[in-house]
């Protein structure tokens, strides 16, 4: 039994996937914290959408696909902000707008050159298969945010929870707020690696919203969704070995039944309790 | 002008580029249609939500052996109606709720197509395979699009009323909830009936584009709806015989040539941005 649960260590890509896995599901985790709080759950689907077109492009021309990525992101951000300043179209429709049409663009560009790119990678996500170049980016990517979320998390929570408040002691907040998105961007094209473009949105909102059931207070949130976002993700590619599925959607199939068991059973907001409470 | 001639006449020659002609009409209309209630309505990522939902549905249908629009449709709905629910009874925001449902429903749907034996295949479901349209695949298909266009067209003072103030819908004696789930049907079906020709990815894409293009050049509903009509069937009929020229894959054609009409569009109508509304218009 032992051995058999212990099997997928001995295999070095498996060993990789785990703890890749593992440290982008914990730096998403940590943004989703913010990002569910805002109401911009769209944002991160969008991004994870806008960056294929790039990544694209850098494998056909060889580059490092992280460069790509981000071109792609900020002339998607930068479309967004034009259209919506031009037109009295809603938010939401500028965003679903752009995102599909870079993702249109993405797919048409592999179907002109499919041999560049493998698109099941891109789409599904590609970690039990992951070159050791592209494993230095992630990891790169990962810390970085990491550190940066680690020093700054104080400031990120004042902006926000209240601008003004923000403002009036002395933080720059459109500063932290383009931090913010940058750090976004950044661990979407992490983890575009590990789950691929469509279930990132899970990883910057699940794990966020599932602790926001669990705890009032926001320091306690970020730990639990880091620790659900890494736990999650490490068990779902660490299973992919046994059930032979795509860990992708092993990870996220896994980070939404914890949320809806979080959401029926959670001791103070859970519905059974809401439930009870509200029947007197 | 011959040249032109042959460039449209020679796909047309393919038995299966007429057929994906056809198809591409019709959930064109559809979804054109669809768009422009879904702009008003602030609708888009119910439209992402429902068409990434529909991935279980499928997978479910054929392992208890029902038609895969029927498990599409209910996969499709119970998003939704799920989103409503859990954002009714817990603190947690609805966009962050529907992100949640969806991918989560997505992600099942992965893991259930790559585990059971189907000849359903993944890439066709996620990004379209018109040129692999069968005449059954168009009947199907094309009855639902008929059906939802009529439906929408027929009903579309009350929808439009529904989505621009639902309040004033329901004091005005409107069946409110009947709209509501009315128009999550019809979103549903939509949704089903452009699976096979754009995927579930693009469409979201056909359902925001021809609306969003309407919305910023026309101020009447009526307009917005002649603009989008003309602007997606234009663009699929386009996209569909360029892509057989250049062997490029047809619905991702189709939307970046739609996100080019877009763009154009904003260029030239930025002048009657000014418009209040369309609500006087109705």
């Amino acid at each position: 039994m032992m051995e058999l649960a212990l099997e997928p260590f001995a295999y070095n890509y498996m060993v990789k996937a785990i703890w890749v896995s593992a440290l982008v599901g914990g730096v998403c985790a940590f943004l989703s914290a913010y990002l569910m709080l805002k109401g911009w759950s769209l944002m991160g689907d969008a991004l994870a959408h806008s960056i294929v077109p790039g990544v694209v492009l850098s494998y056909a021309l060889a580059l490092p696909f992280a460069i790509g990525a981000f071109f792609a992101g900020m002339l998607a951000a930068l479309s967004m902000a034009i259209v919506k300043q031009r037109t009295r179209l809603r938010e939401d429709a500028v965003i679903g707008l752009i995102f599909t049409a870079f993702f249109a663009a993405g797919l048409l560009m592999v179907s002109i050159n499919p041999t560049a790119v493998n698109i099941q990678a891109i789409i599904f996500g590609n970690i039990l298969a992951i070159s050791d170049q592209d494993i230095n980016q992630v990891v790169i990517i990962s810390v970085g945010c990491l550190i940066v979320l680690c020093v700054k998390w104080k400031d990120l929570m004042a902006v926000f929870f209240d601008e003004n408040h923000a403002r009036s002691i002395g933080l720059r907040v459109t500063a932290l707020k383009v931090l913010f998105f940058t750090l976004l961007s950044a661990a979407c094209v992490a983890a575009l690696q590990t789950v691929g473009a469509i279930l990132v949105i899970a990883m910057v909102v699940t794990p966020g919203a599932t602790a926001y059931l669990l705890t009032d207070k926001f320091d306690r949130l970020i730990v639990i969704a880091v620790l659900l976002g890494s736990v999650t993700s490490g068990v779902g590619a660490y299973a992919s070995f046994f059930l032979d599925a795509n860990p992708g959607g092993l990870i996220v199939t896994l980070q939404t039944l914890i949320f809806l068991s979080v959401f029926l059973f959670a001791p103070k907001y859970g519905f059974f309790k809401r439930r009870a409470a509200a029947n007197g | 002008m011959d040249s032109l001639l042959s460039f449209v006449a020679e796909p047309l020659a393919y038995g299966f580029m007429q057929r994906a002609l056809l198809m591409s009409v019709l959930i064109a209309v559809v979804c054109s249609i669809f768009s422009c209630f879904l702009i008003l309505k602030g609708w888009s990522l119910m439209g992402d939500a429902v068409s990434h939902a529909v991935l279980p549905g499928l997978a479910v249908a054929v392992v208890i052996g029902i038609p895969l629009a029927i498990g599409a449709l209910i996969a499709g709905l119970f998003c939704a109606v799920a989103t409503g629910y859990i954002k009714e009874n817990s603190r947690v925001k609805e966009d962050a709720v529907m992100g949640i449902m969806f991918s989560g429903m997505f992600a099942l749907g992965l893991v259930l197509l790559t585990k059971i034996e189907t000849d359903i295949h993944l890439l066709h479901v996620l990004f379209g395979s018109v040129l692999g349209i069968t005449n059954a695949d168009l009947i199907e298909a094309g009855s639902i699009a008929i059906l939802c266009s009529a439906i929408m067209l027929i009903k579309r003072k009350d929808l439009i009323l529904y989505c621009f103030d639902p309040a004033h819908a329901s004091v005005i004696g409107l069946p409110v909830r009947l709209l509501h789930f009315g128009l999550l049907i019809l979103l549903a079906l939509t949704i089903v009936s452009s699976l096979k020709a754009a995927g579930i990815v693009l469409v979201i894409a056909m359902l925001i584009a021809p609306g969003a293009i309407g919305f910023i050049l026309v101020r009447s509903f009526d307009r917005m709806l002649m603009v989008a009509l003309s602007v997606s069937v234009f663009s699929c009929i386009v996209g569909t015989i360029v892509s057989f020229h250049l062997d490029a894959a047809t619905a991702p054609l189709i939307v970046v040539i739609q996100a080019c009409f877009f763009v154009l569009a904003m260029i030239f109508g930025k002048r009657r941005d000014t418009a209040k509304g369309l609500l006087n218009a109705t």
